[in-house]
């Protein structure tokens, strides 16, 4: 049975960025997912520039996918530019993706 | 019926990109259908005929500038992290625009000694747009290299729009007639290294590294594209009113530097990338750039050919197409696609499975389409500098067919 945390990255990982086609997960923009003992969720997230043309598309999407899971209450997103986004923050899988 | 995308927060609000894109590439279709159902005149050797001067500001005003325009209230926001002044202005300016555009084009058609009126409506819309784009740097918090590129494409855009404007008032009055070659070269170089050239580069800074996903690449060698490309610039203005051909020979060297830093600074970029497979209109996007490093290289060796006048205008004519076109087509294939995703699906993204942009393009038409597109180009250019009347015909129509399907396969996005 998955946990809350789980559900949450399961259903972060069905949020792709449409130019690369690659979810946010393996991307390495999820920095944090901070759960409150009442469900609310905190997701602190950045793109892989800023000014992104895609910025509020991926970030409701981001919303969307967590507040589509029962268990969760309010979800919140922090879009943070700090630390920048850098390829080592990809998992091998998003790589793969990318052809390397 | 096709709907206008809304935006959705703080985005800028795509419908006014879109409603510039659309009207280029309806504008794109009409020009190239004028030459195509004229195409005996042409092929009869008659240029200077009022259908040629529609065709031709239907071509460079209508696509070009309007297409310039669209994409820059969708990339101003993006590569300078700052909203556009005032969109309702901006909504505005495209109607006065396209209104000026489509007047000046049916005027010269029907009844040339008319246009003037037209043609005024059309400077103010540009001029509206010049209004929107200085406010809108203005408010930039920090100015880097790119305000330098489009900043300056901007005051050479406004040059150029002035020049022309001289040119007509010469022609009508015989004011200034002893410099009208020389104000003449001026509008040309500004219209077209100036303000288009500039523009490229400018966004390219932005858009290569998006669209490659690149990372860690140097920056410092776009300062020197810049300080090389604007001298070159300098010199050669003052060469065409001083008539000193060193400094012309100067001025065209200092460019072909300018334009060599640019390419060797984009292929380190693209070293950097981290997606291996680039996408095909993107990759087309890169041949451009080295199109226009060639025929910048070809233009240097020619002004030591005292054939050099007779060259120019097939040189003009390559650089034109070749580099500009090819450029804004490419990228073309990589804007529209975004803008009509953002309006079908930014919002159903996280909640429903949505398509990627490359799935919302048929990407297997752009290899050969781009291909002939290339040669046909080519064809020209042969026939403009050897004179050939057959070549240019089969090349000039080969063309026009290539850019109506160029611009129904954009369309076609819209039924995604």
């Amino acid at each position: 049975m998955m946990n809350i945390k789980e559900k949450i990255l399961s259903a972060l990982k069905s949020v792709y960025d449409p130019e690369l086609n690659i979810n946010v997960v393996d991307l390495g923009l999820i920095y944090n997912i901070e759960i409150t003992e009442s469900n609310d969720v905190t997701i602190t997230m950045t793109l892989t520039t800023p000014g992104c043309p895609l910025h509020d598309s991926i970030t409701s999407g981001v919303r969307y996918s967590v507040e589509g899971i029962e268990e969760t209450k309010k979800v919140d997103v922090n879009l943070v530019w700090e630390p920048a986004w850098s390829p080592d923050k990809m998992t091998s899988e998003g790589l793969k993706l990318l052809g390397r | 019926m096709i709907m206008l995308p809304q935006n959705m927060g703080s985005e800028t609000n795509i419908k006014l990109p879109f409603s510039f894109i659309l009207f280029s590439l309806i504008a794109l279709v009409l020009s190239q259908i004028l030459l195509l159902v004229n195409g005996q005149l042409i092929a009869s050797g008659t240029f200077r005929i009022p259908v040629i001067w529609s065709s031709a500001h239907l071509l460079v005003l209508g696509w070009s500038l309007m297409a310039a325009m669209g994409s820059m209230y969708q990339l101003v926001p993006v590569a300078f992290l700052t909203k556009i002044w005032n969109e309702t202005f901006g909504f505005i300016q495209f109607f006065v625009t396209a209104v000026g555009i489509v007047s000046f084009s049916g005027m010269l058609y029907w009844s040339p000694q008319n246009a003037m009126l037209p043609g005024i409506l059309m400077l103010l819309g540009i001029l509206m747009f010049l209004f929107q784009m200085f406010m809108t740097l203005k408010t930039q918090a920090k100015p880097t290299i790119l305000t330098a590129f489009v900043g300056s494409a901007l005051v050479c855009l406004f040059i150029t729009i002035s020049l022309g404007i001289t040119l007509i008032y010469c022609l009508k009055t015989g004011f200034a007639g002893e410099y009208y070659q020389s104000i003449f070269k001026a509008h040309l170089l500004l219209g077209i290294t100036g303000w288009f050239t500039l523009l490229i580069f400018g966004f390219s800074y932005k858009m290569v590294p998006m669209f490659s996903l690149s990372h860690g690449f140097p920056m410092v060698q776009a300062k020197y594209v810049f300080t090389f490309y604007i001298s070159g610039l300098f010199l050669s203005l003052i060469s065409f009113f001083t008539n000193n051909s060193l400094l012309l020979k100067i001025g065209f060297f200092l460019l072909l530097v300018g334009f060599t830093i640019f390419s060797w600074h984009i292929s380190l970029i693209i070293k950097k990338r981290l997606k291996k497979t680039l996408d095909k209109p993107f990759t087309f996007a890169l041949v451009a750039i080295g199109l226009g490093n060639l025929i910048h290289l070809a233009a240097f060796i020619m002004l030591w050919n005292h054939r050099f006048t007779n060259l120019i205008g097939a040189l003009v004519y390559a650089y034109l197409l070749l580099w500009i076109v090819l450029s804004i087509v490419s990228y073309l294939y990589k804007i529209v696609p975004f803008l009509w995703w953002t309006f079908k699906y930014s919002k159903e993204i996280g909640k429903n499975k949505v398509p990627s942009l490359k799935e919302m393009m048929n990407e297997k038409i752009v290899i050969p389409l781009f291909s002939i597109f290339i040669a046909a180009i080519l064809s020209v250019f042969c026939a403009l500098t050897f004179h050939i009347t057959v070549l240019f015909n089969i090349g000039q129509t080969i063309l026009s067919i290539i850019f109506i399907i160029i611009a129904f396969s954009i369309l076609h996005v819209l039924k995604k």
